[in-house]
């Protein structure tokens, strides 16, 4: 850990990924220096408990399945007191390249954004999603419009880095499940900055998305109206309860 | 209306549900908190079938002609507002098992590295 530099850490969400986990750490190991990670295992129950404990990753180990946003949370809450810096989500199916880590890193620096996300929209490169899926987060992206007046290309991305004000922002309050599009309104409305920088993301090296074809209609009404109650909220109605 | 035989099969049986109810909330297995509105539900059902005139009166005061949709209506509200509060309660007992499971998860992996530092420390 070197001093006088920004501390960073990459959180990576593991849910069955006994196929990707090992290629993950190591591509991160290898294209992502100066990160620490932490994997957040959803009470995967597969062989990711095992794979993590072999080979002596950084691992928190959640005794319940969460979903993607309590496992997410879990990894903020651990960078948040831990005195990280900045922090990014990776996912642990190999979608994301760490190669743009640190391009993320530098221009949150010179930015002074408070959250940079990794669009597939802006250069329109790399894997793209199907076409039905393009309509959804082009919707997003309209919905994000009207209800903040800000562009956001790539609401759902997962490869979001933040610092560490959104950070303590999403260990105290963070959405269940498909959290991307919700918290991007919540982060905005709360007065912080985002901003996005083109990246390449592959196609899923195995395993499967979170959101399949039959749920995306629940998926579309539930966080469409997740973002309208988001955009109404007060911001200081945190999850009391203590 | 009510015929006597109507009337002792209703008592019995809502008396017989009251008792297990009772010794359940007696043996823990269920909370005098959630109970609770069973319990009334169940006296009110009780004091209906032994005073079925009280039917007739209620449906009077509240304009319903037929006693019989009165006493829909109102079983009706009584289920719809049982599920409303058991979602609330739902709800809130997702938000604390989340919290309690990132923390016993976040403790777990300090006290593996306290662990690790010590073993280290002996060596």
């Amino acid at each position: 850990m070197q001093k006088g530099y920004p501390r960073k850490l990459i959180i990576i969400p593991a849910f069955n990924e006994e196929a990707n986990i090992e290629k993950t750490v190591k591509d991160i190991e290898e294209n992502a220096p100066g990160f620490d990670y932490i994997i957040i295992n959803d009470c995967s129950t597969d062989k990711t408990r095992m794979i993590c404990t072999q080979n002596n990753y950084n691992v928190i180990h959640l005794p319940v399945n969460l979903g993607i946003g309590g496992a997410v949370q879990t990894g903020y809450i651990y960078g948040y007191r831990n005195g990280y810096d900045l922090a990014v989500q990776v996912d642990g199916d190999g979608q994301h390249d760490p190669a743009f880590l640190r391009k993320m890193a530098d221009y949150m620096d010179r930015s002074q954004a408070d959250m940079v996300i990794g669009s597939r929209f802006i250069d329109k490169k790399g894997f793209q999603s199907s076409g039905i899926r393009r309509i959804g987060i082009r919707y997003f992206t309209i919905l994000i419009r009207l209800l903040t007046g800000q562009t956001i290309t790539d609401p759902t991305s997962g490869l979001r880095m933040v610092r560490q004000g959104v950070m303590k922002q999403f260990a105290e309050d963070y959405p269940k499940d498909y959290p991307e599009p919700e918290s991007v309104v919540t982060v905005l409305r709360s007065g912080k900055k985002i901003i996005e920088i083109p990246v390449v993301m592959r196609a899923r090296n195995g395993g499967n998305s979170s959101i399949s074809m039959n749920k995306s209609a629940y998926y579309m009404i539930k966080v469409t109206l997740a973002m309208l109650i988001a955009r109404i909220r007060d911001n200081s109605g945190k999850e009391n309860l203590c | 209306m009510l015929t006597l035989k109507l009337q002792i099969i209703v008592a019995v049986t809502i008396i017989s549900a009251l008792c297990i109810i009772i010794n359940m909330i007696r043996r823990k297995s269920l909370e005098l908190r959630y109970a609770l509105s069973w319990l009334t539900a169940g006296i009110g059902i009780l004091i209906l079938d032994l005073f079925p005139d009280l039917i007739k009166t209620i449906a009077d005061i509240m304009g319903i002609d037929t006693p019989a949709n009165m006493l829909f209506f109102l079983g009706f509200c009584f289920s719809l507002g049982l599920t409303f509060v058991l979602t609330i309660a739902i709800s809130r007992m997702s938000v604390r098992m989340k919290k309690i499971a990132q923390e016993l998860a976040l403790s777990q992996k300090e006290l593996e590295a306290l662990k690790s530092e010590n073993t280290k420390k002996e060596i």
